[in-house]
């Protein structure tokens, strides 16, 4: 008779328990499959977030890039300018990049440094310049730059450094002068991660490649200022900020190694030799 | 999802205010704790360790209530830490995202709505027992008699 009794007890207990396991996978299932059919619609084009996150974008590029207007002496000298924009528009068009949303500002000032700010927004200082060898070179550098902008670099460093909040406040006006100040040095003279360092390198070759650009100069730029990384950390900027000069100069080289074929120059020894000059001149 | 039932006693008034507020406490809770979700689960804790050595119908539905609050802080936390991550670090706004939050704010207000019922039923000195939370607290909460 208690067995029996203990049995029944057992059986309502084991009754109870799998209607239990039941009800709470069904909750569990309701959930990720609300989830899951909640997924399949276009959130990002209904709330139209990409819109959003783009006019933050510019409008932190033109806050920015106004900052170093103000600050700065842009070069409007053609001889500066035009070959800068054709090798731009050569390696865009090479690379199907909208040149348009590349906006190149050369500026005078004897630092060795290029950096992308959001927006598109590409600074080259005229220092830079003027220590290329070649356009080669140049090229090089640039299209490690537009590979920062194209694989949104800029935008991931400042959201990670700064904040979307502080970024957003940044753009109604609310973020005081001293945030713009913090974050376009943070640009300039900081360097990425080192993996997106590395991500825009083997960009920069893949876009240097297909524009039919020798990418040994980029390589050969960066092995040959590999000396300067510890002095003068002020002056060589680019070197400074972007560490490892040598070891990215094996891996460009190794990287490249087997794409090889004929290369082309964009400008034309005359053009190259002007805006050596004119570069100098303005230093 | 909710069933109306007879409870193996008839409640006093006492114990009906009583059980009924840990409802109210609970939806309190979900208000204040939407952006720390913790709060949820600590508020109705509170409620419940007071009333512990209260009466059965007291207990059983102070546990209820708790136990309510368990999946909704799952839920909370979850979302609240990829809001965070959102803000603060590299992490973007995504369709999966934005899916989530909808799925947990549709989870949210029907518990929101569940509990206002659940409140008025058992203030009524009506038994209610909810989908799962229901069971489980069946199989935690016993008569002493």
């Amino acid at each position: 008779m208690v067995v029996l009794w203990f049995t029944d007890k057992f059986n309502l207990q084991i009754k109870i328990m799998k209607r239990l396991v039941f009800e709470g996978l069904i909750i569990i299932l309701l959930f990720f499959g609300t989830w899951f059919a909640l997924n399949q619609i276009d959130w990002i084009k209904i709330f139209k977030v990409q819109k959003v996150t783009d006019t933050t974008e510019q409008k932190l590029g033109e806050l920015f890039w106004d900052f170093f207007k103000k600050s700065e002496d842009e070069i409007s000298d053609k001889n500066v300018i035009e070959p800068v924009s054709e090798i731009v528009a050569y390696i865009s068009k090479a690379n199907k990049i909208n040149r348009d949303k590349i906006k190149v500002h050369v500026l005078n000032n004897d630092n060795i440094n290029a950096f992308a700010l959001p927006g598109g927004h590409l600074i080259i200082y005229t220092g830079l310049i003027s220590k290329c060898d070649n356009e080669g070179e140049l090229s090089g550098v640039i299209c490690h730059e537009i590979a920062h902008i194209e694989l949104n670099h800029v935008m991931k460093k400042l959201i990670t450094e700064i904040g979307l909040s502080v970024l957003i406040s940044i753009t109604t006006g609310s973020g005081g002068a001293d945030v713009i100040k913090e974050a376009v040095k943070l640009l300039s003279s900081t360097a990425f991660d080192r993996s997106l360092e590395k991500e825009a390198d083997i960009k920069a070759v893949d876009y240097l490649i297909e524009a039919k650009l020798n990418p040994e100069p980029f390589a050969a730029f960066l092995f040959k200022h590999s000396d300067n990384e510890n002095e003068a950390a002020n002056y060589w900027s680019w070197i400074s900020t972007h560490p490892d000069s040598k070891e990215r100069s094996e891996y460009i080289l190794d990287y490249s190694k087997d794409k090889l074929t004929e290369f082309k120059l964009i400008l034309t020894p005359k053009q190259w030799g002007s805006l050596k000059a004119a570069s100098a001149v303005t230093e | 999802m909710i069933h109306r039932k007879h409870f193996s006693y008839t409640p006093g008034e006492h114990e009906t205010e009583a059980a009924s507020g840990s409802y109210l406490m609970s939806l309190i809770a979900i208000i204040v704790g939407l952006p720390l979700p913790i709060i949820n689960l600590l508020a109705t804790l509170i409620f419940y360790l007071g009333n512990k050595k209260s009466t059965y119908f007291v207990r059983w539905h102070c546990t209820q209530a708790l136990l309510s609050q368990l999946t909704m802080l799952f839920i909370n936390s979850y979302g609240f830490w990829w809001t965070i991550s959102i803000m603060f670090t590299e992490e973007s706004i995504t369709g999966k995202y934005i899916a989530y939050m909808i799925a947990a704010i549709i989870f949210i207000l029907t518990e929101f709505i569940a509990t206002i019922y659940t409140a008025i039923q058992t203030r009524k000195g009506i038994h209610v027992e909810w989908w799962f939370y229901g069971s489980l607290t069946n199989l935690i909460c016993k008569s002493k008699s």
